[in-house]
Order: C-alpha cells, then structure tokens, then sequence
C-alpha cells in the first residue's frame, strides 16, 4: 500500500481531468448516477466528464485515506475493510462513488456510529469554473488554516468546484456490530437507554437498533435496552428504506405515528403520510413520498447567489442543479 | 507615575486570561477593565507608559473587590493582591483613592471607645428607622453586649473591632467550643483593637502597620491566636509581608483560623448527636483563596451535621467584600444576587461563613428565602450545646 | 465621589484619532442604539480591548460596543456599514494568534455580555446559547442533567462558545468527540450587511450550502454568531485515565502512533516532556513523575463492560515502546488533578521564565516523534528553551518556546525558531494551526501552505459574505488577497497608550 507522500504533487490524473472540464462550456460531473436526481437533472446541453479514479494513499496508522473522486465507495471501503477501518460515507450500492456521495453530502445510515459525513472531509482537492485545480483544508485530521472550502464542497452539487480528489479521515471497525429488533418497543426510550448507539430506526411499530463495540459491551448494551424498553431480537440488517429523503429536527419524529389532526401545524404536510423509517435521534425519515419543498430566508438565498457567483460566474458547473431544492431525494 | 510595583510581580503575568472567570467583577460585567489581567495591564500602562490616572483607571481599581480569587486560578502565581494593596496604597498617598471624607470612617475602627458608641448610636438609629438602606448595612447591629471573659491562658482569640461591637455572639460560640476541648481561651479585646485589613484594602497601609505594631506587641508571649473571622486572619497572616519585618513573620505563624486550629489540633472536640440539616458551605474569600485553609471548615463540620453540601461556583465572591459592599453598592448587590442564586439552587436548611462580613451581607437576603446564615462555630456550638 | 476625579496627567490622554467627542455621529449613533453605558471611547477600554493573550500588537480599538441582543449587533453592523467601519467581533480575548486584535481602529464588538443559556432541548440534543456563554459554565449547567459540550480547549473556563465558533476551537477530548464544527448545528449570524442569517438547522441534513461549516472557524472575519445552537453530548458512563511514563520523547510519540494503529481510538492523548512537567507538578502537584523524559495522559471512555480492554491495549503499546510506568487514576480527584495539570501547562510557564510562545502546528501521527526532534534542534540552534506539550492524538503540536523578553535580541531569535518549526512542520506534511487559527500571527504562512489560486477561493468565499471588507478586515488571508489589504488603507492612530 502507498505511504502517504508528504509532498504531495498535483498529480496527472488531476490535471488531465481539469483539462477535460475545461473552462468554457457547460459541464458536470458524473459519478455513478445513484442520485442523480438530487437538486434536480441537468440541464441540457451539459457536457459529461468522469471524476479521476483511484486510491491514492492509505495509511491506517495515520486514519486518512487519499482517495479520487470518481473511485467507488466499494472500491474504497473494501480496501478500508482489509485494515480495520471504515469512512463515513453512505452505502449507495455498486458504482456510486465517493465524489459523488460528497456532492450530495447524505449521511449513512448510522450516522451516529461512522459520524457525520460532513466532517469526515479533511483536505479537498477540485478543479474550478475557471479551470484551475484548488486545495482546500489540509491532509491532518486537526487542521483550522484558513477558510472551510472542504465544508463548502459537501452538499453543494457540484456547482461551486468539480470534485477530484479528496482526503477523508477513516475510523476503527468496531470488534462487534449487531443489529436488534424490537416490536412495539418505545424508540426514543431506546434511544435514551444506549450510550452511543450507531443506528435507531422506527417505522411506527417496529424499533430497530444497531449497536457496535467490543463485544462485551454489547452485551451489557442490549441487556441494559432490554431491562429498560422491552424485548429484542437478533437481526441481519435494517429494514427496506421508502424511496425518499427526508430531513427532520429529531424532536419532530415523535409526532410521526400520531394522528394528522394532532400534529403541530406547521408549513405545508410537514409529515409523511404514507409509509416511514425514521432514523431517531439523526431526524432523518425515508417515506414513500418526497419531502415537500422547504423554505429558505431571503437573507440565505443572497448569500448563496453570490456564493454561486464568486466560485461560477457564469454558471457553467452542473447548470440545473440547484442545492436548495428538495427534488430528488 | 511610580505605582511602587515589583516589576518582577508585575511582568509574571502572562494575559492568559485563566483568572477571569474567578472575578466577581468581570463575572458580572464581563468587561475587561473590571477583571484582574486587565487591572494588571492598567497597573504596567500606568507605571511603565505614564498613562494618565483617569476616572476610568481609578474605576478600574477602586472595583476590585480584592477578594483575590484570581490567585488560585493564576497557574503563573501573580501576587495579585499585593499589586492591588501597593497600587491602592500608592494611589491613596497621592490622594487619587480614598478621600478624606472615607478615611474618617476607618478612624473608629482602631479604637474601641468610638466603635462602641458608633455602634450604640447605629443601633438606635436602625431602630428607629433612621438608616438609610442605601448605606449598604444590612445587619441589626446589637444594643448590648454580653460580656467576653479569659477562661484560661493556652490561646488568644481575636475579638477585632466591627465583630466585637457587632456579632460578639459569635466570639462567645467560638469560646465555648474551644473550651469544649478543654482549652483555655484569652479574648484580645482592647489590647489589639483591630487587624487593619480594611484599611489596607482602602490603600491605608501605614495605619494598617501601625495597628499590626501594636498587636504584634500587645500579644507577644507566643500563644497561638485563633481568627475567626477570616478577613482578619488572611491579614494578620500577611503582617510579615505588611511589616517586612522577623517579628511579623514569627507572630503570623502563631495566627490560625479557628477551623484551621481546630482540624490540626490533637485535642479532639467532643461528639454530638448531628443537627438534622442540610448545611451549605460559604468559603470567605480570604479563607479559601487567600489562607486556602477553607477544607477545614468541612472536616470540623462535618460530625455535627446531617448534611453538607457545596456550592457550585468555584468559591466565587460574594461581594460583600470588606466596605466593599458600602463603597461599591451597584456592583456588590450584582455579584450578591449570583451567590445568592448559587445558594438557593442548592436548597440548604444553614448556610455557613467563617467571615462575619459575608454573613451579614447574605443573611437579609437569605432570610427572605427561609435560609438561616450562621458562622459554622455557631452551628458546631449548638450540637455541643443540644441547641439543634 | 472619588470615582469621578481625575487627576495628573488627565489632559495627556490623547483623542483618539476618528470619533473623537460625544458630538461625532458614529458615536451618538451607537449610543443611541445601544445605551451610553455600553458604548465606550475611553482609553481604558480601547487600550485593553486592543490586546487578547497572543504577543501581537495591532490598531486600537475605536468605540468599544457591548450589546446585548441580536437587534443591537443588527445596529452595529448598519452604523458601521454607513461610516465605513469595520467590526471586530471579540470574545474572552484568549486567543493566540491575534485574531480579534484591531487593526486600524475598528469598532470593537465584545461580545461577553451577551452570556446567558438560552434554551435547552434535550430532544434535539443541542442548548441555544448566546455566544458570551463561558465554555466550561455550559458544561457546568450540562453536568446534572448527564450531558456535557464536547470540546474542551484548554482556556475552557474561561473561553466563550462564540470564540469556540469564530475559531473551530479544539482540545484533548476532541481526537474522538471532533472539534466545534462537529458540534454546532445551527448559528444565528448578523454578516456585514445587517442581514440576520439562520445558518445550518436542526433537522438531519439542512438543505444548500454548509454556511454553517464555513462560519464556523472564520475567525470573525464572515460577521458575528448572536445565537448558536451546539450538541449535548452524554457523559460517558465510565473513564479510564492513564499516564504513561517514557525514557524518551520519541518512545512517546511512537506509542500515540501505535494505540492508533492497534484499532484504538482513545477519547484523548496528551504528551509533555519533562520540562514541562516539572513546571504543571509545581503548580498543581498532581503526581506526574518528575525523573520521566515525556509522560503521556491517556484516557477511554464508554460503557462499563469493556473499558478496560481499551485501556489495556494502550498500556500495553506503552511497554511495548519502553513505558517505564503505567499508572492508572484511582479516583476522580486524581484523574481531574491530572487534567487540570496538561490544561493549565501554558500558564505554569510564568515560573520558568516571563515569556513565552505558544506555537501550534499538525504533522501526521507517524511523523510526530521526527518532527519533535527537529523542534528540539532548532531551539538549540537559537539558544533558546523549548518545551512541548501536545495534543499527540492529533497530531497537533504545542511547541513552547521560553525567554525574557528584556534580553536583547532575543524576539528576533524566537521568531526565527517559530519559522523553522513552521517549516518543519509543513515538510513533514503537516499543516500551520490545528486549533489555535492564523489571525495574524500565520498569514505571512499561508502562501507556504496553499497556491494564489487556492487562498483566492477563500477569498471567493469570504466574499460572499462580506463584499466589502468590514467583518475583521485583515486577518487570515495574507497580504495580496482584498480583505488583507485593508488595513494599509487606514492610518494606526498613535498615541493612544496600551
């Protein structure tokens, strides 16, 4: 495995995939397509480039892997995997890939045991409207040199820079992860019993609750859930997820199972109506119809027009895409 | 202008900072002119940059309450207390702190004769209704004493000027529990009228001196000396560095808070069925941060009640202060009210200070809330004593 | 009363050189939308709000504001705004690196009497809190409910969540809790314009852009936090500390390496050298071993049942790199001994000698015990004494280098060890602060870290927030980059003392 290279040179990878971009015509990067209709398709006429593939470096004593954008989570976590470690990154099945994931900035669905996405990006490397390949952040897991550009890249869409290489900070797999099943059992009291549990999902009668650590902790853990909510059983995996996205305040899902009338009436349908997993504690819901579209202050839409206009003037990076939108998820 | 600082004492400062939050004044107005390290830094502009002595820079000085919770807090051991006497003093001499007019108040101190009738006449007045609450004199002064007897010659118990005139319920509590171990005890009286820590706290440290003389003088058979109050023993602690002198060194090693004696005396007190009461723990500024003997308090306490409890503040001041209360009223009352919160939170049946300047500051307050306030001598006392 | 004399000298204090009497319209505009109480032009709020705990001489203070709500930073903003004034937003002033110095003469916002816990919402697991919130008082108010702020920077009891924020502040616990920016998940900000911003929310995955990441470790300079919404995070409910004895600092740095490599992720490593511990042991008398070359604090936390697997493997990477003891705390008061001792290092420095200059770099793990050889030649190659004390799980280096500054010559050797350690770090493949920022202190730096295209897309995103260079203008960037440039524009006043 490659150390990693202290004087880390632009490599020619990189430059040959800002060649291909260029800096005119309209472009967007394609990755494995797993969300490509998040924020909404592109706009026709966008040219269609690949990111860069490859692990660059890994080193696990270090906890940081230098990936390219376009290299596949699978590729990425399997090669984690063989020393022990694991990322934040979401698993989006075959061929979705790690720029990708970046750009539309989810987390994974134990979030509160592989951490949040978002801060699992250390350094970025990306090629702008203009052309030029820029770094941001650092390869260290501490570093507060400067101003985010890693932060602004999560979740933006590609429409600020064209992802090419990253690094992000991996963790330990733990020694034990176990999945458990609960009927009926009160989910937030689950949520309340566990010290760190990774993952608690509802749909409304079914509680499920991922729990990682040594061993013997895990014991004590489900032991402790068991005493304080109610039965469980051992299970493979968490439930089937409703096809979309939705993204709540944790406090929110416990007026998910009550009745329309009762909830509070805020904006629009605020609630799914239809089937629901929610990720208790996270505030995430997967629910068989889309999130209705969410406000936004005149304040922060100002504020990201020129975000827009400062790193895209002419708006050539992803044109359609618009990251305030909740289309697609 | 010459602020007559140790340069050495002044430069170890480094601006961390660590020292703000343990300011009662920065606490409260989180103002950088009203926390230690920026005093500090007013005291270098002043007498290394000659930056002029302006309203704000006396503000600036005359603010700090002076109970010295920095000094614990200051990893880089600033001597703090000593800057803020030499700058008060220094100021006081050039007539820029304490004027005339306060340094009449300070006169009676010193003498018993004047105290006493000071007093009678305040406590007339507060009776009828005459004080101004304004004044910031927030204790019923008494308008008789009972009397205070020696019970023997092992130590001498400092009587002090206000608290004798003022609370000398307390000396009487403190010698029936000192007798109880079998000890003998010499009230000072009029022999060594007063500490002088007020008047070192106003800057007046040449008549502080002077009364450390005569006390130093007046009780010169090398007796131990109990305080019990610990405004006064954190100065008499201090006279070597007041007086400079082997002799003030020798007497301030004779001086004890009375706990302090207490918890390191042989002599065991003797058990009592415990009081049944929650009891929080008010560490005077001068017994924890300055004689830093306030775990003390605790280990002679502990038996003689059902519970104690602390308080959740880092031993944060109450504001009372000295005169700091009467010359600062504003401020005080801020800090006061945070104290108060702090101790209400914790839901105590008594709570304890060994410094008669606390208590009667906080007892009005705490009264309001059902909380009795009471030196700790007093509550072991009334265990002895089957008062509970 | 004695309070309104002035006396000697009253007439040297010198007008400061824009608003100069009550009758200037800045002034009276502030005044007006604050109270007169809370608007100061005196010399002694300019002179002290001009410094925080860094070395670093900038401007002075212009009007020193105090407010007291979102509405009153809102007023600033605008009056500075109409005027051309920039605003530098100010917290506890312990920063390192001179970032909330003025440059030229701003209005200086300080923030620390806007203090109080606002809201506390255990569903959501965050509390609101005004930005003049003390640190360690929120964890204070945290603790009985079984919750507490995870990031612990060593100021804590005195340093405020709004400098937390401005500086995506650190501290031992953060190698397994991540920094402020894992813990902040909604901000209320007033940018340059006036505008009111919600940044980031509540809910799971806030829609658009990561403002919120971004503001966050900005240093002040995108507009000031009124309102920040941070994470509650539950107390473990069991901790192990230990503290690892070692012949050699490398034998140290090597084991912080190997815990790592070993599947370990503590929730803290902490190493000193000896001379260091000699200076804390002075202060705090906490036990450290005295005859040790470096000593390494280590501690796990969660649940009771396997704790002390964790705690086992660390001790046993120490003897496999040459611990001479493993010592585990017995109680509570020890270990809360032992960390009041690594968190007040810095401080206990005034013993040795009156000055000192706290470096903070990150290198790689695997290159800690290398680099720290390096820092320790180049200290000697000036003459000067250095001590380390770091954040070893990190990465991130504390270099102290210690002198009296009435030396003669002795500043300019200080600076040039800081370059070389700098530089030492960078070429290890490291970066120029891990918690403290750059302020002022590492702009000159930038350029050895980022190309011009890559500090011009900072710039980009400054930008968008503040187009015209009012928020901490000068500060981060360096020269050459718009914002950095302003304060060539604005004479420094003289003669204001401080």
């Amino acid at each position: 495995m490659a150390k990693i290279d202290a004087d880390t040179k632009i490599d020619r990878a990189l430059t040959e995939f800002a060649e291909r971009l260029g800096a005119d015509d309209p472009v967007a990067v394609v990755g494995g397509r797993t969300k490509w209709e998040v924020g909404g398709a592109p706009a026709d006429g966008t040219r269609m480039v690949a990111a860069p593939t490859g692990i660059v470096s890994y080193l696990p004593s270090e906890m940081v892997a230098v990936v390219r954008a376009g290299t596949t989570i699978t590729e990425l976590q399997s090669a984690l995997a063989d020393a022990g470690q694991r990322s934040a990154l979401p698993y989006w099945g075959n061929g979705s890939t790690v720029g990708g994931a970046l750009a539309v900035g989810q987390n994974s669905l134990d979030v509160l045991g592989r951490g949040r996405l978002r801060a699992s990006l250390l350094q970025v490397r990306y090629v702008s409207a203009d052309g030029h390949i820029i770094t941001g952040g650092g390869p260290t897991v501490k570093n507060v040199t400067g101003f985010d550009l890693p932060r602004l890249m999560v979740g933006s869409l590609g429409t600020l820079g064209s992802l090419a290489e990253v690094i992000l900070r991996t963790n330990p797999i733990p020694d034990t992860m176990r999945w458990l099943r609960g009927q009926g059992i009160d989910p937030f009291a689950a949520f309340d019993a566990l010290f760190r549990p990774s993952a608690v999902l509802w749909d409304g009668k079914t509680t499920w609750i991922k729990i990682e650590g040594h061993r013997v902790d895990v014991d004590a853990e489900q032991a402790a859930l068991v005493r304080r909510v109610g039965p469980v059983e051992e299970v493979d995996g968490p439930p089937e997820l409703p096809a979309h996205r939705w993204s709540l305040a944790p406090r929110e899902l416990r007026h998910l199972d009550q009745p329309i009338t009762d909830r509070p009436k805020t904006s629009n349908p605020t609630y799914p109506v239809g089937r629901y997993v929610a990720s208790i504690g996270v505030g995430t819901v997967w629910a068989s119809e889309p999130q209705p579209a969410r406000s936004v202050s005149d304040a922060i839409r100002t504020v990201a027009a020129r975000m827009k206009a400062e790193f895209d003037p002419t708006g050539r990076l992803n044109p359609g895409r618009d990251p305030y939108t909740t289309a697609g998820m | 202008m010459d602020l007559r600082l140790d340069p050495d004492d002044l430069n170890s400062c480094v601006q961390c900072g660590l020292c703000l939050p343990h300011c009662p004044t920065f606490r409260v107005t989180g103002e950088e002119s009203k926390s230690p390290r920026g005093r500090i830094a007013l005291m270098r502009a002043v007498q290394d940059e000659d930056a002029p002595i302006t309203t704000e820079v006396v503000d600036a000085f005359a603010t700090c309450v002076q109970c010295r919770g920095c000094e614990p807090a200051c990893p880089s051991g600033v001597p703090y207390g000593h800057l803020m006497e030499q700058t008060r003093e220094t100021l006081a001499d050039a007539g820029v702190l304490t004027p005339k007019w306060q340094r009449l108040a300070f006169k009676p101190l010193a003498s018993p004769t004047m105290l006493n009738v000071g007093s009678k006449a305040l406590a007339i007045a507060q009776r009828a209704r005459l004080v101004p609450k304004r004044l910031g004199i927030s204790a019923t002064v008494p308008l008789r004493q009972p009397s205070l007897d020696a019970s023997g010659q092992d130590v001498h118990l400092f009587t002090g000027c206000i608290m004798d005139a003022w609370q000398r319920d307390i000396h009487l509590a403190v010698k029936r529990v000192v007798e109880a171990g079998g000890i003998g005890v010499m009230p000072t009286g009029d022999t060594a009228p007063c500490c002088g820590a007020l008047h070192t706290h106003a800057g007046l440290t040449g008549e502080s001196r002077r009364l450390a003389d005569r006390m130093i003088d007046a009780l010169d058979d090398g007796k131990p000396i109990l305080v019990d109050s610990a405004g006064c023993g954190a100065a008499m602690k201090d006279y070597g560095h007041l007086l400079g002198t082997p002799e003030a060194e020798a007497f301030a090693s004779r001086v004890y808070d009375i706990a302090e004696w207490l918890a390191g005396s042989d002599e065991d007190l003797p058990t009592a069925k415990p009081l049944d009461i929650r009891v929080a723990i008010q560490d005077p500024c001068h017994l924890r941060h300055v004689q830093r003997v306030h775990q003390a308090t605790r280990t002679v306490l502990r038996p003689y009640v059902r519970e104690l409890v602390e308080l959740d503040d880092d031993g944060l001041c109450c504001g009372a202060g000295g005169a700091y209360s009467v010359l600062q009223p504003e401020l005080a009352g801020q800090i006061r009210d945070r104290k108060l919160d702090v101790i209400t939170a914790t839901k105590p049946d008594v709570v304890v200070s060994a410094n008669p300047g606390c208590s009667m500051y906080l007892s009005p307050e705490l009264d309001r809330h059902g909380i009795e306030t009471i030196h700790p001598m007093q509550l072991i006392d009334r265990a002895l004593n089957g008062l509970g | 009363m004695v309070l309104n004399r002035v006396v000697e000298g009253a007439k040297r204090l010198v007008s400061p050189d824009r608003p100069t009497t009550s009758g200037d319209p800045l002034l009276d505009q502030l005044r007006g939308a604050l109270t007169a109480d809370r608007v100061h032009l005196d010399g002694v709020q300019r002179s002290l709000l001009s410094h925080d705990a860094s070395v670093f001489e900038g401007g002075v203070a212009g009007p020193v504001c105090y407010p007291t709500s979102v509405d009153e930073v809102v007023a600033i903003m605008k009056i500075a705004d109409e005027h051309g004034r920039a605003v530098v937003p100010r917290g506890a002033g312990t920063g390192l690196a001179g970032g909330a110095i003025p440059l030229g003469a701003p209005i200086v916002v300080a923030m620390t009497k806007m203090n109080r816990i606002l809201d506390l919402d255990i569903d959501n697991r965050i509390v609101w809190v005004q930005p003049g919130v003390i640190n360690l008082d929120l964890t204070r108010y945290l603790r009985p409910l079984g919750y507490h702020f995870a990031p612990d920077p060593s100021s804590q009891q005195v340093c405020t969540i709004g400098g937390n924020v401005a500086n995506n502040s650190g501290g031992p616990h953060c190698l397994a809790y991540g920094v402020t920016n894992a813990h902040v998940v909604a901000i209320e900000a007033v940018v340059p314009s006036g505008d009111v911003l919600a940044l980031g929310g509540l809910d799971a995955e806030p829609l658009g852009f990561d403002l919120r990441g971004i503001f966050v470790g900005s240093e002040g300079t995108l507009g000031i936090a009124t309102k920040v919404a941070v994470t509650i995070t539950k107390n473990p409910p069991s901790v192990r500390t230990l503290l690892l004895s070692f012949d050699s600092v490398r034998d140290a740095a090597n084991t912080v390496s190997g815990v790592i490599a070993a599947g370990v992720v503590p929730a803290a490593m902490e190493v000193m050298d000896a001379k260091i511990t000699a200076a804390v042991e002075h202060y705090v008398g906490a036990g450290y071993p005295l005859d040790a070359e470096a000593v390494l604090l280590a501690e796990v936390d969660g649940s009771e049942a396997g704790i002390d697997i964790d705690a086992d493997r660390i001790a046993d990477v120490g003897r496999e790199h040459n611990a001479t003891e493993v010592r585990f705390a017995k109680s509570e008061d020890e270990r809360a001994l032992l960390w009041k001792g690594r968190k007040t290092a810095f401080g206990a420095i005034a013993q040795i000698a009156p000055d000192y200059y706290l470096h903070d770099t990150v290198v790689p793990r695997s290159k800690l015990a290398d680099v720290l050889e390096e820092v320790y030649a180049i200290a000697e190659r000036h003459d000067l004494l250095v001590m380390n004390v770091f954040h070893a799980g990190d990465g991130n280096l504390h270099p102290l280098l210690i002198f009296d500054g009435r030396e003669p010559g002795v500043l300019a050797r200080v600076h040039a060890a800081g370059d070389e350690i700098i530089s030492a770090s960078l070429a290890a493949g490291g970066v120029l602060s891990g918690e403290h920022g750059i302020g002022v202190e590492k702009q000159k730096f930038m350029d050895d870290m980022f190309s011009h295209a890559d500090l011009d897309h900072q710039n980009r995103l400054r930008r968008a927030f503040d187009p015209t260079c009012r928020a901490n203008p000068g500060k981060v960037l360096p020269m050459g980059h718009s914002c950095a440039d302003i304060q060539a524009l604005r004479r420094v006043p003289s003669g204001v003392w401080g």
